[in-house]
């Protein structure tokens, strides 16, 4: 057996993190069920996730990369591609469908000047189309990193753009 | 075995068969994607749907789910389920480029049999299709993703039945996309079976792209001739050439797959130096006064010298019929019988497995189905790859895989090993003399249905005797212990098989200086034996060498007299597998130089002639049946030879590409002494394996499996590396009693502390696997070159 050599986390993930994620992927029978949560934790450092979060991944819970990215890529909430500080997920399921998602679309899509899939210029909104949030109780409703917003309206899109905007600024 | 009736047929199988195979009994082709009989079904596609009129679930039913029921009555050309089928077809359909015409499957594209056969015909969808970007997986397997209907047949062959590694499926609904996390070549050693798999274009053969369409190849069930497990395979030739190879079913042997050694090493037989012409010297000749030559020299050397002054050597690679043919051409003339091999501890090991272990053998199916396999001095990957494939499906059915090895070995399962030197294995097959003894006949006793897999190169005949008495013991009244020996080539069996018991040594023959005379028939005991510096010594003494071969060997150097005879897959023949399967193959083309080498790259020459250049390549057996002034047909050789070897099954009985049946027992022949001697103080033990690729001629000679050459090294315990001081990638001597060669180190956890391991292979051809147990010594030191 090859030496346990240390992990290098390239500044994806802090040293605690790091060390917790390694203490548990030793303790588990299968370290493949924390893969979300690695992803996750990388995401949240970085933004997103490079091929080399995916490699580190692989490397703490000894599987490999292959398998890492079949569950990477599946989720369209792990971003495998650079986005936003801000990404958008705008609810396109049936809720919200019905009480004027498609209109609530058109709304950000037209007061940050993209469409889906892409970025502001200035680095801090992604626009992306999501399937059901579970939030059908507030629908339309958007989610913006573990935060969900709705029901929106017209209004509420422009003055929910201002504070992120400001809140970048300060 | 309930009895149903489908489309108006009744029909009775057996208990848990789902309705598409039942369906199949009776003719019926229901079509389907993602069933396939190794993988089994998964109920992706939605394509096998039929209507179920009478069972517990009624309705459409996708047939490749359902478990047929006692009384069930079910239709597969009612309207409802043909539409379905048809709107399934055209959903398939949605994305998949319409481009047969340009795209390499087109002709043997499931997807395309299908689309026409459920009638869908117009597309209806005017939409953006999907479109991929496609990935470089290396030089075997090409990728257009564009075509793929997402049946995952891929990547549950790939993976989960060959266990490789590197491939998965990434994405989600319509982006699936197969491949690997980041570009770069298949690592499986089993990676060409995705193109099998596959039913339509996405993973194609890179290695045979654009070459031929489907119709016009010429194809014909053959033998694989990599090693001694004796897959079923499908080569394919077109023009001369030898282009493919595609593997083929035997439910006994290899299942459903091949194993790339077998599937891309096939360009021997187009091999640009491969000689197609007798030749005396520089002297072109016609086969007919080559033949006479032969003949005539060799009735004049006896004449001379008597008997004993021409020996005529046969080979592992060569047919049963070729090898017969070789020993009834002795007899006519009056010369010692033949020698089988120029390797003789692996020629007796191959005996002791025809004979001694004759009434336990086991298949590669018994295997897949055992629950404990133990392995003794094999390493799967480099001495038969599609054992490794069987003893992962094994593993998943949960059984236990044990592996005692001095090499460092992987597996695409989960099993454990037990470093082991050489004398360390004897030991531990001599049951009282090691503390593992105890603990593996323990597990083989509790075993339901163990298989004992022994090495015949690591272990040689003395071990395998040895393996056999564990098995013995390891029987009881309601199982046998059955042994899977591992040998050298594909016919070592049937070396083994007609061989008398009494065998000499070849290379101690000819240095007594009595052999005047050699006739190397498909060998060349330069590369194929030990020894090769003092077989190339005693070679030149010969007043005669006479050589029949298909490859051009080392030996043509010191050969006087050449006769081309043809490759394995254009001529007819027959291999007995490792577990004594006697399994026939029938020529698949004609010998010629190939078009593609004639033309040079453009139209080939504007030349009438009778006979295409270079068809002068005939099998052996034909030309020895020339030289014995009897050319019958090979029905009638078949029959003569299975009234002068009783233990061969009659040939009536075995068709071409089917299961094949195994010799009949016979009794133990225990004809080996073995004699293990003492070893030198502060030496290693020698242990020389097969490289992956390349060890066998044949693999050696194939342009197409180059990328997979490795370099050489010498492999040691980092312990043992320690104690002399060397450091892993240094430059090391290692002397050994055939010479001293300069190697890189490397230093490995999982080989045996006490041994040094060397690979034999194009980067290291000196030392061949399968000799004596020797010693060697390792020091710091090279060459500066």
């Amino acid at each position: 057996m090859a030496q346990e050599e240390k992990i290098d986390s390239i500044g994806l993930l802090d040293e605690n993190e790091l060390a917790y994620f390694v203490a548990h992927a030793n303790e588990l029978e299968h370290p493949r069920e924390m893969v979300i949560d690695v992803l996750r934790a990388i995401q949240k450092n970085h933004g997103w996730v490079p091929d080399e979060g995916v490699e580190l991944t692989a490397t703490i819970l000894r599987l490999e990369p292959i398998e890492v990215e079949e569950v990477a890529t599946f989720y369209d909430k792990i971003f495998r591609r650079p986005v936003g500080r801000y990404p958008i997920h705008v609810c396109d399921s049936i809720c919200c469908w019905s009480n004027g998602g498609q209109e609530l679309a058109e709304q950000f899509k037209q007061q940050l000047g993209i469409e889906f899939g892409q970025t502001t210029e200035d680095g801090l909104f992604t626009l992306l189309p999501s399937c059901c949030l579970g939030v059908c109780g507030c629908a339309p409703a958007v989610m913006i990193h573990q935060q969900h917003y709705g029901p929106l309206s017209r209004e509420d899109v422009g003055e929910l753009i201002n504070r992120l905007r400001r809140e970048a600024s300060a | 075995m309930p009895t149903l009736t489908i489309d108006n047929q009744q029909v009775t199988v057996e208990d848990g068969t789902t309705v598409l195979e039942a369906a199949e009994q009776l003719g019926i082709v229901i079509p389907h994607f993602c069933y396939h009989k190794a993988l089994g079904a998964v109920g992706a596609c939605r394509m096998c749907a039929v209507t179920v009129h009478e069972g517990t679930f009624k309705g459409l039913k996708m047939s490749c789910l359902i478990k047929v029921e006692e009384g069930m009555v079910v239709t597969t050309d009612d309207a409802k389920s043909v539409v379905f089928r048809e709107r399934v077809s055209e959903w398939l359909m949605l994305n998949h480029p319409h481009d047969c015409p340009v795209c390499d499957e087109g002709g043997e594209c499931q997807l395309q049999e299908m689309t026409i056969a459920s009638g869908h015909g117009v597309r209806r969808y005017e939409g953006q299709k999907r479109t991929y970007n496609n990935q470089q997986l290396g030089p075997f397997i090409a990728q257009e993703m564009n075509r793929c209907i997402q049946c995952y047949r891929c990547v549950r062959t790939y993976k989960d039945y060959c266990g490789g590694k590197d491939f998965g499926v990434m994405g989600s609904r319509n982006r699936v996309f197969f491949g690997r996390f980041k570009d770069g070549p298949l690592e499986s050693d089993f990676s060409g079976n995705i193109v099998d798999a596959c039913p339509t274009g996405v993973f194609t053969d890179k290695t045979f792209r654009f070459k031929s369409r489907f119709w016009d190849l010429q194809e014909a069930p053959s033998i694989c001739p990599h090693c001694s497990l004796g897959c079923s395979t499908v080569p394919a030739g077109r023009y001369g050439e030898l282009q493919r190879v595609r593997s083929s079913v035997n439910e006994k042997v290899n299942g459903f797959f091949i194993c790339d050694r077998g599937r891309f090493g096939s360009s021997y037989a187009n091999h640009p130096e491969r000689p197609r012409q007798a030749s005396r010297g520089q002297w072109k000749l016609t086969r007919d006064e080559a033949l006479v030559q032969l003949d005539s020299k060799v009735r004049e050397l006896i004449r001379q010298h008597g008997p004993e002054a021409v020996l005529l050597l046969g080979s592992n690679r060569a047919s049963l019929e070729t090898n017969w043919m070789l020993q009834r051409w002795a007899e006519k003339i009056g010369c010692r019988a033949p020698l089988l091999s120029a390797h003789l501890p692996r020629h007796l090991a191959a005996q002791v497995a025809a004979f001694d272990l004759a009434d336990r053998l086991a298949s590669l199916e018994k295997i897949r189905q055992s629950d404990l396999v133990v392995l003794l001095g094999v390493d799967p990957l480099a001495e038969a790859p599609m054992l490794a494939v069987a003893l992962r499906q094994a593993v998943k059915k949960g059984g236990q895989v044990l592996a005692y090895d001095p090499r460092s070995i992987e597996l695409p399962c989960v099993f454990e090993q037990q470093s082991m030197s050489p004398l360390q294995l004897l030991e531990l097959l001599d049951q009282d003399k090691s503390p593992e003894s105890g603990r593996l006949l323990d597990l083989l006793k509790k075993a339901e249905s163990p298989v004992l897999v022994p090495g015949g190169d690591l272990l040689g005949a003395g071990g395998l005797l040895r393996v056999q008495k564990l098995a013995v013991v390891a029987s009881n009244q309601t199982r046998s212990c059955l042994v899977h020996p591992v040998l050298a080539g594909p016919n070592s069996f049937g070396c083994g098989l007609l061989s008398l018991p009494e065998q000499d040594d070849l290379l101690t023959q000819l240095e007594s200086g009595r052999i005047k005379m050699l006739v190397c028939v498909e060998t060349d005991p330069l590369l194929e034996a030990p020894n090769g510096e003092r077989f190339a010594k005693a070679l030149s003494r010969l007043e005669e060498l006479a050589v029949l071969d298909y490859l051009p060997t080392l030996i043509s150097a010191h050969t006087k007299l050449f006769i081309p005879t043809s490759a394995p897959v254009e001529a007819a023949g027959t291999f007995v597998n490792n577990e004594g399967r006697q399994q026939l193959f029938v020529p698949v083309m004609e010998p010629r130089l190939p078009i593609a080498v004639t033309g040079s790259g453009s139209h080939p020459p504007r030349e009438f002639l009778p006979e295409a250049p270079g068809s002068d390549p005939r099998p052996a057996w034909q030309l020895l049946q020339q030289l014995l002034g009897e050319e019958v047909e090979l029905a009638q050789l078949r029959e003569r030879m299975k009234t002068a070897v009783p233990r061969l099954i009659d040939f009536d009985k075995l068709q071409p590409g089917g299961v094949f049946c195994r010799v009949s027992d016979a009794d133990e022949r225990s004809c080996y002494a073995d004699e293990i001697s003492a070893q030198p103080a502060g030496s290693l033990q020698l242990v020389v394996s097969p490289a992956r690729y390349g060890s066998d001629l044949l693999s050696r000679f194939s342009e197409k499996l180059k990328p997979r050459f490795t370099d050489a090294c010498l492999q040691l315990h980092p312990q043992d590396a320690a104690e002399r001081g060397l450091d892993d990638g240094m430059k090391v001597a290692l002397k050994t009693d055939c010479g001293e060669y300069y190697l890189t180190l490397r230093c490995v956890e999982g080989v045996a502390t006490g041994c040094a391991v060397v690979e034999n292979g194009p980067a290291f051809p000196q030392l061949v696997p399968g000799g004596k147990l020797g010693f060697c010594q390792v020091a710091a030191g090279g060459r500066h070159d």
